[in-house]
Order: structure tokens, then sequence, then C-alpha cells
């Protein structure tokens, strides 16, 4: 053998060896595998949804309703403004389409009085169409800056609030992922009859509401008794005492709360309290995820969450917020976050801000507490929340920009519509698979057989190098963590009826070279060699059909592109290269070749 | 076995053949358009037919609405289940037996409606009136879309939600959750709606006793903007796929096999829809999967054959260009034909052992192979004669260059 046939040898053999580990994961069972491919080799391919069993949602967030509600509110606020400032009580607000707001005074002269007094607060939000001094008309738009802004957070806020509501489910694997208005949600290994609580939990609009902290109860205390005792405390439940001094009197808060490293212990405990003990109706526990940092200040992944006892009726909810932005503190330079409210909303906040400085206020999102600042004085249509603690000011920024986001996004609550569900049984699944296993042998014999048939030895190598690409394809579909779905199944079929397609060409090539009487040597290195760019050019075309297929399609049939994509770039290599060097071998040294080929 | 040089090969199609494929090719061509016709015909005929009444029998992803697969616990016959969901309002309901896959399970039905949720655009109309008044408070908004799975709520007054709950079920409209919505004193509620299987679950039950629907194995529905949106899209890739291949083989070829492989391209995927016209298959996306890998496959026998086509015109340039694509077709055959063959095995396996989605797949692959190695030879080689004799030979011609009709090069460079 030439020298470069060794080496070509070592790294077909280095890559087949490879290709070997990649797959362990996914064929033996974690029990029996050895220890370094668990250190090293852990990813493994997915049973597709399909298979396995579970739910395909796609939402669309209705963009459009956040979008008209904004302008509801709009309107609302705007004729509350004239009423108060300007004492006009005939007007008509009424709306149009979308986006606008008509506004008609009984008394025509009156629309001056919509000046630029008025106008000036909705200077980012509105503006005037049209005015019609004689008939007394005014149309008012919204701003097309500001549409696109709505919708923008409306959209994330749908992918956030997905996220979240996927996350407390503990589905195994969820995927969630955007496509334009889109939100692709993939849940697999559900039970059917979790199906549709499941959808509920998810398709239910989320709502921002702002609840007072009832610090100091009885109730906590008497909770807490009962935390303490041994069985809970087992469970992890921790009594934590929490103080705070009021800035402007000094007077001082005591309260307790409970700490566990998840919510599901908490939520357990109370639930199961009863009687006396019961969480009293008009109150209720606000769960709050902690982050928490080790003695460096540094973050650490420990997420334990803590309880914060409050009343139930919202004091506040979100739609009165009009803007949230991060800012930074004058005075100490750390970041903060300052919110407006609209005109209704500032009349309630500084109403209710008043009756309750010193307490804490929750910002809950979703049934999540979200973080729950001290009320330091009365709010009215400005405020500003500093963030506790002393972190590393960077990790306190993002905390201020995550909290912005939270309050901006729950100021619309976008509904989420679905478009798109498939739910798949678990049985459906295993069947599919089993069946599609059998017709992959079938296929995969009579390939074998007509290749030996009809190429002899030759057709051994075009085995041999089908087997190897069936091991190449599976390998960086480990690699790539993706999901077998049962499109993806026919695509690894098609991929064995594929795969010597690109051999048949190169021996018939090779045949046609023997026929002109060529030596055996030179017809193998001439078939391949003029059988290169057709057998390349077939490669591209199925290619670009491929990427066309796996850019447009959704899901499964995202599956079926995956492992055709696979497949082609591992056939090439396979059929193309690898059979060759299995040829040299075969055929033997320049100059000492053998005189007939079993082709 | 035969024999060449000392070399024994196993050959079905022999080297030398020569059959006539061009001389022919007004026959062939002949039978494409009496196809294409047919399938016209097929599509036409599906539209007005009572039993049919669509163009294709398109799946749920592009017709929107559900489809459901209902097992049953005990024997339940096709119009039992029709009737019940008729009287429960799915007048539009179509039941088909669906074969289980292991062949063990007998009762399972595919139920498909056109609905995506339990409320329809006349029912809603009567739960608008129906709650017009609800205690002291009167409804001042109601917003509800076709298929949409919520209804929104305004009234003038609060309103408890577990009452409206329980209004909405005193007339037949199950609830998963009732909340208020929106800010307080807008006194808004949203109304999420139970699910759409559970619905005719429930419906089946009550009818046929209780616990006669065993399981749901499979719920899939799409909203009817999402299946015009699938339908849009399906159609756009089918061309892109079509352009993209196009240009790649003016690219690697010349620009005059360019039209060729598009007749034949779009020559397959027009037959494979046809066969879908004529069995009714149901054409799903998958299937506009299985056109998109065919329309790649069967690239690779055009491929093949135009390769041979530009191999032997550079060499034989005496010869007419018509005379060399027959011989470069037979010289290719005995390639074409068993790229093909080895393909239409495994699909072939995938058709008669597969299940689903595998199934449709593979009944679309079968044709799809057959009818592109078919085109590969008939269609895309006379396109390709065609456009030579039409504007690189009359274009010599005019140039005085002639006296043999002449076949161009990759060496000459052709201006069309």
């Amino acid at each position: 053998m030439e020298r470069s046939w060794w080496w070509k040898a070592a790294l077909y053999g280095v890559v087949t060896v490879l290709a070997g580990l990649y797959l362990v994961p996914t064929l033996v069972p974690e029990e029996k595998q050895p220890g370094f491919i668990k250190r090293h080799f852990t990813k493994r391919i997915q049973l597709g949804l399909d298979l396995q069993g579970g739910l395909h949602l796609v939402y669309e967030v209705n963009v459009d309703k956040a979008v008209s509600d904004k302008v509801d509110r709009l309107a609302t606020d705007v004729e509350d403004k004239l009423r108060r400032d300007k004492g006009v009580n005939d007007v008509v607000v009424s709306r149009e389409g979308r986006d606008f707001i008509v506004l008609t005074f009984k008394n025509a002269a009156d629309n001056a009085k919509l000046d630029e007094s008025i106008l000036k607060d909705y200077r980012k939000s509105l503006d005037v169409a049209e005015r019609d001094a004689a008939k007394g008309v005014v149309r008012l738009s919204i701003d097309p800056d500001q549409v696109a802004e709505v919708q923008d957070y409306a959209l994330r806020q749908g992918i956030e609030t997905i996220r979240n509501r996927v996350d407390k489910l503990g589905v195994a694997e969820p995927t969630i992922i955007k496509k334009g208005t889109d939100i692709i949600v993939e849940l697999p290994g559900l039970k059917p009859s979790d199906f549709e609580r499941i959808k509920t939990i998810i398709g239910r609009t989320a709502q921002l509401e702002f609840k007072i902290v009832d610090d100091g109860s009885q109730y906590m205390l008497k909770a807490a008794q009962e935390a303490s005792k041994p069985e809970w405390k087992a469970q992890g439940i921790e009594v934590l005492p929490d103080s705070w001094t009021e800035k402007d009197t000094g007077k001082q808060h005591e309260d307790v709360y409970l700490k566990a490293k998840s919510r599901d212990v908490l939520e357990k405990f109370f639930g199961g309290l009863t009687g006396d003990l019961a969480v009293p109706p008009d109150h209720e526990i606000g769960f709050e995820e902690l982050s928490t940092r080790g003695e460096d200040g540094a973050a650490t992944p420990d997420r334990p969450w803590r309880t914060h006892y409050m009343h139930k009726r919202a004091a506040l909810t979100g739609e009165y917020l009009s803007n949230a932005d991060q800012n930074w503190d004058q005075q100490t330079g750390r970041p903060e976050v300052a919110f407006e409210l609209d005109h209704q909303g500032a009349a309630i906040s500084e109403r209710m801000t008043g009756e309750n400085i010193g307490r804490k206020m929750a910002i809950v999102l979703d049934d999540k507490v979200n973080s729950a600042p001290v009320i330091e004085g009365r709010i009215g249509a400005r405020g500003r929340i500093t963030l506790g603690g002393f972190g590393d000011p960077f990790a306190l920024q993002q905390e201020a920009k995550d909290l912005v986001a939270v309050l901006r996004s729950g100021a619309l609550p976008a509904p989420l519509r679905k478009t798109f569900e498939t739910q798949v049984g678990p049985t459906m699944g295993r069947d599919s698979v089993d069946k599609a296993k059998t017709s992959m042998y079938i296929g995969a014999a009579l390939v074998i057989l007509f290749m030996l048939i009809y190429y002899r030895l030759s057709g051994l190598i075009a085995i041999v190098a089908m087997v190897l690409n069936m091991l190449f394809m599976l390998a960086i579909l480990a690699g790539f963590e993706a999901s077998l779905t049962l499109p993806g199944i026919a695509g690894l079929v098609l991929t064995i009826g594929m795969a010597v397609d690109a051999n048949i060409i190169i021996y018939e090539r090779i045949r046609e070279e023997l026929r002109m009487g060529k030596s055996v040597r030179t017809a193998v290195d001439a078939g391949f060699a003029r059988a290169f760019w057709t057998v390349f050019d077939a490669h591209v075309t199925n290619f670009v059909a491929g990427v066309v297929l796996y850019s447009y399609g959704s899901g499964p049939i995202r599956g079926f592109a995956v492992t055709l994509l696979v497949g082609i770039i591992t056939n090439l290599f396979t059929s193309y290269w690898l059979s060759h060097w299995m040829f040299d071998a075969v055929v033997g040294r320049r100059g000492a070749a053998r005189n007939t080929l079993s082709i | 076995m035969s024999e060449h040089h000392g070399h024994k090969f196993f050959e079905i199609i022999k080297p030398g053949s020569n059959y006539e494929f061009i001389g022919r090719s007004r026959t062939w061509i002949g039978l494409s358009i009496v196809l294409t016709l047919i399938t016209v015909g097929a599509l036409i005929f599906n539209v007005m037919s009572k039993s049919r009444g669509h163009v294709l029998n398109w799946g749920v992803d592009f017709r929107g609405g559900s489809e459901i697969i209902i097992e049953f616990s005990k024997a339940v016959e096709v119009g039992e289940v029709r009737k019940v969901l008729s009287d429960a309002g799915y007048h539009d309901a179509e039941v088909v037996k669906y074969a289980d896959p292991t062949g063990q399970k007998q009762w399972n039905y595919m139920v498909r409606v056109g609905a995506v949720s339990v409320l329809s655009e006349q029912q809603s109309k009567q739960v608008r009136e129906s709650l017009a008044k609800e205690g002291d408070a009167s409804l001042k908004r109601f917003e509800w879309s076709e298929g949409g799975d919520k209804i929104y709520l305004r009234y003038d007054k609060p309103v408890d939600p577990t009452a409206l709950a329980n209004s909405l079920k005193a007339i037949g409209v199950n609830t998963t959750q009732v909340q208020a919505f929106g800010r307080p004193g807008d006194h808004g509620y949203e109304v999420t709606l139970v699910g759409l299987d559970s619905e005719i679950r429930r419906a089946l039950d009550t009818r046929l006793g209780a616990g006669a629907v065993a399981a749901i194995p499979r719920v899939e529905s799409v909203g009817a903007k999402a299946g015009k949106q699938l339908q849009y899209d399906a159609t756009r890739s089918l061309v892109f796929a079509i352009l993209l291949i196009m240009v790649y083989i003016a690219f690697r070829f010349d620009l005059r096999y360019g039209p060729g492989t598009v007749v034949a391209l779009l020559h397959d995927a027009v037959l494979t829809i046809g066969a879908f016209a004529v069995t009714y298959k149901e054409f799903s996306l998958t299937t506009v999967a299985a056109i998109l890998t065919i329309i790649g496959f069967s690239m690779n026998d055009t491929i093949v054959v135009f390769d041979r086509i530009r191999e032997n015109a550079a060499k034989l340039r005496d010869r007419r260009f018509d005379r060399i694509v027959n011989q470069s077709i037979n010289e290719t055959l005995s390639r074409t034909i068993w790229t093909s063959a080895t393909v239409f095995f495994v699909t072939l396996a995938m058709n008669i052992f597969g299940v689903g989605v595998i199934r449709d797949f593979a009944f679309a692959m079968n044709v799809g192979v057959i009818v592109g190695t078919y085109s590969s030879i008939f269609i895309a080689s006379p396109v390709l004669i065609w456009l030579n004799d039409k504007y690189v030979a009359s274009q010599r011609k005019s140039q005085g260059r002639t006296g043999r009709r002449r076949a161009a090069t990759d060496e000459e460079p052709v201006e069309t």
C-alpha cells in the first residue's frame, strides 16, 4: 500500500471510532456506560415529540389587541384630563379602527382646549391626525413608533411568560422558539391527562399586580412555628427573620418568612395547613425566587424561594403603568428603576402608598413575586424603586433591567392565541417507531441484496460505505442533540436508498472504462475521477432542496430536513472518498495491481 | 453475466444498447401531456364532486380545523359516530376508520372537523345574547374571533367569574377558566373555553355510554389563518427550490441546460400532485416535504444524463446534437434505472410496512421516483434539444458557420 493510503486509514479509523463514541450515550443504557463516556460524551439523539408523545403548540401573540388596549387606555386618559383640567364635559370620545381616537366636542370651540398643555404628556404616544375646528372634531392617532414598541413588548412578554410557566411545569426538555409573531412550544413526554390543564396554564394571559405585604402579622408567627417542626425542617424549610427601618420616622418593622430550595415545598406546606393555621381568605402567600451570592459576592447557581404574606386584593395592576426605565440614583450612583403611572393610576397609587408607608409592596407577575421593595414615601405619577443588596453594580443593573422588563410588559397584557396544536399520546409514538424500524430493515435488506448480486465484491464496499454513512449520520445527529421525528426516520430510510446511488454511478463508470480495455487500476481511478462532478452535482441539488425544506418547515418536517442534510454531507464523504480508499485496498498498489475486479 | 476484456459483469441493461428515445419523444411528451391533463381534470373533478369537495384532500395543516383520532373501547359504527357529532353541532364532521398501527385495536376512527374551538360563529352570537345581562351588570363589550379559544368580556359593573362560568355552562358552553382581566375599574373578564377534543369526547361519552372513548391518541388542530400561511409557505418553498436548482444548473452547465431541468421538475411535482388528486389521499405538509425531496432527487438522474451529454458533445462534435443526446441516454441508462430502483425499493418498503406520516411520505416518493426517472429521459432531454436547435444552431446558421448541425460545447461561449 502507498503511504497516503495508510494516512487515510488512520484518519478514517479515528473518525469512525469517534463516531462510535458519540453514539454510545444514545445506544447504551446509562448504567452500563463506562465512566469516561459519561464524562466526555453526554449528547444524545432525542426522540421527537411525535415519537415519545407530548404537546406541540404554536401561539400567536395577539399584538393587535395589545395596541388596541393601549389606545383604549390613552382615550380614557385624555378624556379624564379634559374633564378635570379644562372642565370640558361635553365631549364624546370614540375609537376608530385600531389606531384612532375621535373626540367630538359638543361645543365646537372647545376643541381648542385640547392644546399643547394636554398633548405634551402624550408627545411620545399620540399624534394629532386631523383637527376640524368648525365641527369640533379631533382625530388622534397612536404614534407608529409607539405601535412598534407595544407590539415588541407584547411579544417579548409572551415569550417570557410562556417560558416561566413552562419552567414551573417541570417538563423534562421543553423547547420554546420564537418565529415571527408566533411562539412555538414543544413539550415532550407528557401524560395525555395533563394536556388540557397544561394548555390552560400556558394560554392564560399574564397580569402584573402590586400587592401590599402584611408584615408583623400574628398569622405568620403561627405558621412559622408550624414550619419549625422537624418534619418540615427535614424538607429544607427554614424560618428566617426579616427587618427594616422606615426611612423618615425610624420605625422598626419586624417580620418572619419561610425559605426553601424549591417553591413546591413551600406550596405544599401552606396547602396542607387547615383550620386556624390556614391562610386567611383575604390574604395570600406570594413566592419570590431569590438569587444567592457566595462569600466573594459572585452569584451562585442556587435559586431558593421565599414567602411574602400579602393582602389578596391587588392594590394596583400593571395596566395603570405608563412607562418604566432603568436609571441611576443621583446620590449613591446605584442602579434604580423609575416608573410612571397614568392619570388614574397616580390617584390610586397616591392613596394606597400613603396609607402603607414603611410596608413592602410586592410586584407580582404571573403568580410569582418579582421583588418586594419597601414603600418609603407617597408615590404619585412617578416612582422609583431602589434595589437592595450589595452585589457588584453590573449584576444589580441587570436586575434593574429585568425589573423594567417586567413592569413594562406587565403594563400591557397581550393575550395569546393558539393557532396550531398537535398532541400525541405515548403509545401512538411507540407503535410508529417499531413499524418504522421494520420498514428500515426491509429497505436496507433489499438494497444490500441488490448491491451484492449486481456488483458482488464492489457491492460489499458500497454496503460498508452505507453502514458507515449511517454511523456518521447518527453520530452527527447525536452531536447536535437533534430530535428524531417520524419524518426524520423517513429521512434516514431514504438515505439508505440514496447512499448507494453515488456508488452505482461510479461503478457503472468503472465498468465502462473496463469495457474499453483499461487496466483495473486505471479504470478505477478514471471511474472515480470522471464520476466526481456528477456525484457532487447530484448531492448539491439534493442539498438545495433540503435547505429550502429546513427553512420553511416546522416541527417534524424540520427533523426530516435535518436528517436529509446531514445524510447528504456524510454520504458524499463515505460513498466517494471512503469507497475510493477501500477500492485502493482491493485493487492494490500501482504496478502490482490485480487484473480482474469483481464489480 | 457477460464478459468484457476478461471482466465479468452482471448486467441487466446491456452496454451498447441503442434504444430510440429521442425519435419517439413526441409520443412520450404526448403521454406526459395526457397525464398532466388527467391531473387537471382530477383537480377539477374533485372540486365539483360532492363526495370530495376540495381540489386536493388537504390535510388539517393546510385546511385549518382539527383532526382527532379516537379509540373506542367497544364496537361503534362509523354512522353512530357521525350522528353523535352532527347532533353536537359538528355538521361538517368527516369520520373515517383509522388503521391502528398494531392492528390490535379495532374501533379507531379519525374525526376531522373544520372547527378549532368549541364555539362556532353562530353560537358566539347566542353566547353574546345570553351574557348581555349578568346579575345587574350589563355587557359593554364582547370580543371573540373565529377559532379563538378565548372570549373577552367587559361589563359596566363587577361580575363574579364563577357566576359567569355557571351561566356559560347553563347554555352548554364549558370553560376551563374565567378570570378577571385588565384594570379593576374596567370590569373585564377573560374566558378560556374548554378544548375541542374534550368537548367531542364528552359528547361521545354521553351518547354512547360513559367510557366509550378509551383514549384520544392524537389531536392536531390548525387555526384557519395558520393553515393559509402554511399553504403559502409550501407554494413558496416549491418555487424557491426549483429556482435555486435552476440557478445551480445554469451555473454548473450552461444556460441551455436550465430550462430542461426546470420543466422536468415541474412535471414531477405536477404529476405527483396528480397522483394525490386521483387517489384523493391526504395532501399534507409531509407530502410537500416529499415533493421537495423528489425535486432534489429527480435532479440526480437528470444530472447523470446531462453530464454525459456535455461530455459526449465535446467529444463528438460532428454528430447531430439529438443523436448525441440519444446515445448519452443509452450510455447512462443503467445508472438512471438502478439509482432510482434502490430508492424505490426502500420507499416501497416504507409504503408497505410503515405507518401514518411515513406511509404518506413513501407513497409520494414512490410516485415521484417513477415520474422523476421518466422525466429526466423523456422530458428534460427533448427540451434541451429543442432549446439547442432553436437558439444555438440557428445562431450559428445566421453567422454563416453552418454546414452541419453542430452541438455547442463548453469551450464555445453561448449567448442565449
